[in-house]
């Protein structure tokens, strides 16, 4: 049996474990104990999750859709059809009517090239991927404040701290190797406030548990630092010499009394003061936020106000403390770092920046685009305006991961050609025009950038399935015959040009990252990675504070739809659910979707635990059975999105951050009634 | 070599028949000929059936050893490998391997009276017990069969309830839950029907069979009256993977319901120590 | 007793290798984890033990039980691994681990699969000279030296190893290989002694079996059970690292017109374990741990002639991404 060393390709703790490998099947997993992350440990999609790299029904062979079929194809049948229908539509139409979007689910090396595929081959910005729907408030945000969009510090300095603050993180649940750190933090004596509109398991085991109106985080936040302030809790050094700003937050929390906080969010006043005073009272005082934070149309406000408050509190800068948001995907942060979005080039060097700008063209050989291109869900808006055309999508299944499908179906059926690159036919796949067989991550080479900045190798341990070939090596031959050829043999070479052109990435290369990988920035080749950010000082300076006023949800429950819903994941399935929900062990805890709902609210409803409920919005209706608890604010329900079956995001609305354009998948209005 | 114990052997579906609503039973018999006369069973025990590319879930044996030749097992569609079942059509096969379990102890009842409390698909069991009493008839006091369903729809082998309720010294009393119009009998769960009929709880043995919410609560009647814990005797339903003792999942304290059940007396249930 | 110079150690297997294929403890990268001898990979002086036992060589994670041939409704072809096999630097956790398990697999009905590869593999035992934190297998009486089980048992004397032999096979090994083993004297013996002593000294992790024993039949409501099954983050990690869990589940798996029959090691501490159709006879977390813990500690030695199903390892408690820790649940088991 071979064991290959390699990086786990769920969430975004970036776990590392060996593949047995005998007769070309993945047959065991093993987790390294000598790994900064695992240490031996897995959750149980790391343990038993990989069933899916054998289904039989992966796509082994390009596709290409004859009436309302796919037939098998050849790769170089696919290519050909490709090429004409892009030439035809650039030609027509011009380059920013195509559109591609990356994955995080893939390695920074095709991320890094799907963003240069459609810059520098078919000259357009319209780039982006799914950090758009789970963290673009968290880039902008914490760029704005610190000059860098990403978890300040490493995971392994939270079981040394003194106070975690979670809000808006199912942390056991999601990042199930950062909720051990939390667990351990407490075995240690570290006192855990959580605020959630939802009792998670870590609210159970915390000291104090605030259970919050979904989208009143801005209201809850300003309240603490209110209370910080007119205490006199902040740390007056720390602001004099490290930020910019405090007068303007003073004088916009001041507002936000305690009482006030209390009224908007739902918590006890008493519970705020608690909080305010543990968390400001530390000095090793650690936030830690996840999508609950990021997916509100006042996304980047709540960002800023965890910054805010970190800063108030002199709890950034430092080992143990910081703003720490939990990236979902195994490879999100890589994915954002490769600027596979549409305003920035690898590293978050600005599109409309003329030096580097400058910089890119000299390097790759062409003139690029100098405005930024089209976020996700405006490419699916500019598609039913008829203005983009065409839409290749590597690795990502909007038909059940994006707001609003119905909506997205749509824009997709208005194409004129769809590609998706997929390992299965999902229900994105099954709309294409043309499906290219990528490959999992157990058949590629190739680095992934967790969550705590952490760039560590993917190692392939299994050949390609059938026909189908590692995403890298499509882009590169799709390039290269639509007139920009790419000719990288390996992935180790791609990464070669991403240090090159990417400052933080700059010392990074396959050689350097064994075992536990580096964490960026990594300027140069003797630079031993970061594993705390802002150190000494901010990567912009000084840091800024932003405050921000406490707005109301866009869609607000009333008397026609007087539930709020607030859409998540459970621990057991991983996004669109095409991985897990093929492995026995996960399907076996999960197989079909529910709406969580309170007893006393479900008593009202006359609806009994396990009864098949039909939950409605303004958008759709869904029908799934109804799961009673007591753990989740009144007037509130909760629906996993995994299932296509049952789409939580049929009933979701596209309402978006201004800034950040993150849709608002955490509130939108619904009602219940009996199935 | 021994014969591999997971491997099932090959049987086809003689006869498909709609029981209730969402159950059929399934008359089988083994391709092999040697094999179609040597097997034999007890009431109480099952076979593990398999359906290649769908996978093997353990049932109960309702026809009766006293008819050889053939097995039938009556399956609702409930899980995944009873609904490709229910798709299965006479002529198809299935794959077989058991008996397994201890069945119900029909030598150490004999001289008794006998009480029988079904619920829904659970009087499948019971009926190949309630068959091989009745063809031993002279050997048994009094037989009560007791059986409920939630509506008249679900209830099960409703030919054989007809042909108990003639026999000599044994009475049937059906019951349901949600009546229809033409409905005339009991309604209410099975339990209600106890007061209804007479025994000598000293010298009867009491088998209760169904969902684990009516076991529970006809046992809490059974003690009620009088039945001791060794007089009442139900089988137990768990996921099982092997039906040998191996895969774990229906060990309940230090017993395999695989192995030392599915038969349990209430007395040897409260010993296991965990919830029934 | 024999002694063997630990330089000859790779010379060794790589003569077993002439006929078996032989499994030791390797260095990957920083870890070590049993796979097929190497000589530039062994990790002979390792301490502790591994994450995974070598119970994989006897029990795979994913074992393949048979193929059904599509063209008859059922043809099987069984999968039987009948590899010979020499495991040498089992920790004499592990060696008791395989023991509890041939329980399970070779009484009543006997497990084709577990029968075949048992029958075909030498145990080589390795003795541990330290225990790490997590180890309470000395509370056992398992460890830190072995007592059994073993075709032949390795002590570390520092510059060599001392070889007893627990089995004719065993001796046959040295017999085939007898120009590189010498014989030990009682100094040897002496040592090895001092060894086992010092060894039981580093012993940082117990538990009192004796109350456990007595115990366990009354502890079913004891609060621990509760209190500790609120942190499981539901990983299965416990039962994948265990060396006597031998629960599975079984799956068929279509491919290409044909369609197998697979088994995967499967976990008493997920909810599916017992789910049924329309029940699930054990809801809460509370009553899965309590499951594992009285399998190991209450059902197993019920039925197995009194034979405990744990060896003292402690991977549960390494792996548990929670801290729940075996150790403490039945010191309040055994205390309250």
């Amino acid at each position: 049996m071979k064991k290959v060393l390699t990086t786990c390709e769920f969430c975004g703790c970036g776990c590392n474990f060996y593949l047995g490998v005998e007769e070309g099947k993945v047959i065991s997993v093993y987790p390294s104990v000598s790994h900064p992350v695992s240490q031996g440990k897995l959750c149980i999609k790391g343990w038993q999750g990989h069933e899916y790299i054998h289904s039989p029904e992966r796509v082994k062979t390009p596709l290409i859709k004859e009436g309302r079929k796919f037939r098998e194809a050849s790769w170089n049948e696919a290519y050909q059809l490709i090429t004409n229908k892009f030439n035809q539509i650039r030609t027509r139409y011009g380059n920013d009517s195509i559109a591609v979007l990356s994955s995080a689910k893939c390695t920074n090396e095709e991320n890094y090239l799907m963003q240069k595929f459609a810059r520098a081959c078919l000259g357009t910005n319209n780039v982006d991927h799914c950090a758009r729907l789970c963290h673009a408030s968290t880039v902008i945000g914490l760029n704005t404040t610190f000059g860098s969009g990403a978890m300040t510090n490493s995971i392994d300095e939270i079981e040394g701290a003194d106070v975690i603050f979670i809000i808006g993180s199912n942390t056991t649940e999601q990042h199930p190797l950062i909720g051990d750190r939390v667990l351990r933090a407490i075995k240690n004596g570290a006192k855990v406030i959580v605020a959630d509109p939802r009792e998670s398991q870590l609210a159970k085991l915390c000291s104090l548990y605030m259970m919050l109106e979904p989208g009143s985080d801005v209201a809850l936040l300003n309240g603490i630092m209110n209370l910080i302030i007119s205490e006199r809790l902040e740390d007056k050094e720390f602001i004099a010499e490290r930020t910019e700003g405090f007068e303007s937050l003073k004088r916009t929390v001041a507002d936000y009394t305690p009482d006030k906080s209390s009224g908007l969010t739902g918590i006890p006043e008493e519970k705020i003061i608690k909080a305010a005073r543990i968390y400001a009272q530390s000095k090793k005082s650690v936030i830690i936020y996840a999508m609950g934070i990021t997916q509100h149309t006042t996304g980047v406000d709540n960002v800023m106000s965890c910054a805010n408050l970190a800063m108030l509190t002199g709890n950034v800068g430092k080992k143990f403390t910081g703003v720490n948001p939990l990236r979902g995907q195994n490879n999100v942060q890589g994915a954002c770092d490769m600027g596979a979005v549409p305003n920035i080039f690898p590293g978050y060097q600005a599109v409309t920046d003329e030096k580097i700008r400058a910089k890119f063209e000299k390097a790759w050989g062409v003139n690029l685009p100098t405005q930024p291109g089209l976020t996700i869900i405006e490419m699916l808006n500019s598609a039913l305006e008829g203005n983009v055309k065409t839409i290749y999508i590597m690795g990502e299944n909007p038909m059940l991961s994006d707001p609003d499908i119905n909506h997205v179906e749509e824009a997709l059926k208005a194409l004129d050609f769809l590609v998706v690159q997929d390992i299965f036919l999902t229900e994105t796949a099954s709309l294409a025009d043309v499906v290219l067989p990528g490959v999992s991550f157990a058949e590629k080479d190739g680095t992934f950038t967790s969550t705590e900045r952490r760039i560590q190798r993917v190692r392939k341990a299994i050949e390609p399935l059938g026909a189908s070939k590692p995403d890298w090596q499509v882009i590169d031959e799709l390039s290269s015959l639509l007139g920009y050829p790419m000719s990288y043999d390996t992935p180790a070479e791609i990464m070669d040009e991403i240090a090159r052109l990417t400052p933080i990435y700059g010392g990074v290369n396959y050689r350097r990252l064994v075992e536990e990988g580096l964490q960026w920035p990594c300027p140069t080749l003797d630079h031993p990675g970061t594993p705390y950010l802002h150190k000494g000082s901010f990567s912009r300076g000084l840091g800024k504070f932003c405050p921000a006023n406490y707005r109301l949800p866009a869609e607000l429950p009333d008397d026609a739809y007087p539930f709020v819903l607030t859409t998540g994941r459970v621990g057991f399935h991983y996004h669109t659910g095409t991985m897990t929900r093929k492995d026995w062990a996960l399907d076996r805890e999960y197989p079909s979707s529910y709406v969580e709902i309170n007893s006393q609210d479900a008593k009202e409803l006359g609806i009994r635990n396990r009864q098949v409920a039909k939950v409605i919005s303004r958008r759709g209706e869904i029908s799934l059975s109804a799961k009673l608890v007591d753990t989740i604010k009144k007037g509130v329900v909760f629906i996993p999105f995994h299932f296509a079956e049952a789409a939580a995001n049929k009933l979701t609305a596209a309402n978006l951050d201004p800034v950040a354009k993150i849709p608002e998948y955490k509130v939108c209005a619904v009602r219940l009634e009996r199935g | 070599m021994n014969k591999n114990i997971y491997a099932p052997d090959l049987a086809v579906i003689n006869k498909v028949r709609d029981e209730a609503e969402g159950i059929k039973t399934f008359t089988l018999e083994f391709e092999d000929g040697k094999l179609k006369e040597s097997f034999d069973y007890c009431p109480g025990q099952f076979i593990e059936l398999t359906i290649v590319g769908v996978g093997e879930a353990p049932i109960s044996i309702t026809s009766s050893p006293v008819n050889k030749g053939y097995l039938e097992l009556s399956v609702a569609a409930v899980g995944k490998l009873t609904r490709a079942l229910h798709l299965k059509k006479a002529g198809e096969f299935v794959g077989l391997r058991g008996p397994y379990g201890n069945g119900f102890a029909f030598e150490k009842i004999k001289g008794k009276s006998v009480l029988f409390v079904g619920g829904g698909i659970g009087l499948a069991p019971l009926r190949s017990l309630i068959n091989q009493l009745f063809a031993y008839r002279d050997n048994f006091g009094k037989i009560d069969i007791l059986y409920g369903a939630r509506t008249p729809g679900l209830l099960c082998f409703m030919d054989d309830i007809e042909k108990w309720g003639k026999l000599k010294n044994s009475e049937v009393l059906l019951s349901v839950d949600v009546p229809d119009d033409k409905w005339q009998d009991n309604v209410g769960v099975v339990g209600s029907l106890l007061p209804k009929i007479e025994l000598a709880i000293e010298n009867t043995v009491a088998f209760v069979c169904g969902p684990p919410i009516m076991i529970h609560f006809v046992i809490l009647d059974l003690l009620k009256m009088g039945f001791g814990e060794e007089q009442i005797i139900t089988t137990m339903e768990r996921r099982m993977e092997c039906g040998l003792g191996k895969c774990g999942h229906c060990n309940i304290g230090k017993s395999y319901v695989c192995l030392d059940g599915p038969v349990f007396s209430y007395q040897q249930l409260k010993e296991l120590g965990e919830n029934i | 007793m024999k002694i063997l110079d630990k330089t000859k150690l790779s010379q060794f297997l790589e003569g077993l290798g002439r006929e078996f294929q032989v499994i030791a403890p390797l260095h990957e990268g920083k870890d070590i984890l049993f796979g097929e001898f190497n000589a530039s990979k062994l990790a002979s002086d390792y301490i502790g033990k591994t994450r995974l036992s070598p119970k994989e060589y006897l029990f795979p994670q994913k074992e393949k039980l048979f193929t059904f041939e599509e063209n008859k409704a059922i043809e099987i072809k069984a999968h039987l691994d009948e590899t010979k096999r020499v495991i040498w630097g089992i920790r004499p956790c592990d060696l008791s681990g395989i023991k509890i398990l041939s329980e399970v697999y070779l009484s009543d009905y006997i497990d084709p699969y577990y029968q075949a590869r048992k029958a075909n593999i030498l145990l080589l035992g390795l003795n541990c000279n330290e225990a790490e934190q997590s180890c309470f297998c000395s509370s056992l009486g398992i460890g830190p030296f072995a007592q059994e089980g073993f075709d032949l048992l390795f002590t570390d004397l520092g510059d060599t190893f001392l070889v007893e032999i627990g089995s004719k096979a065993g001796e046959n090994l040295i017999e085939q290989a007898a120009n590189l083993f010498t014989n030990a004297v009682s100094k040897d013996e002496e040592q090895a002694r001092l060894l086992e002593e010092k060894s039981k000294k580093t012993f940082r992790t117990s538990i009192d079996l004796e109350k456990t024993k007595a115990k366990i039949a009354t502890a079913l409501d004891n609060h621990v059970w509760d209190e500790e099954a609120g942190k499981c983050i539901l990983c299965g990690g416990c039962n994948w690292v265990c060396p006597t869990c031998h629960c599975f589940n079984v799956e068929d798996i279509n491919a290409e017109h044909k369609t197998q029959r697979v088994r995967y090691w499967d976990s008493c501490q997920l909810g599916g374990f017992t789910q049924m159709a329309a029940y699930n006879s054990r809801v809460t977390q509370a009553e899965r741990l309590r499951q594992r813990i009285y399998h190991k500690f209450s059902y197993n030695p019920d039925r197995y002639k009194g034979q405990i199903g744990c060896t003292g390892c402690g991977r549960c408690i390494d792996v548990c991404p929670a801290g729940i820790d075996i150790t403490y649940i039945l010191g309040r088991v055994a205390n309250e």
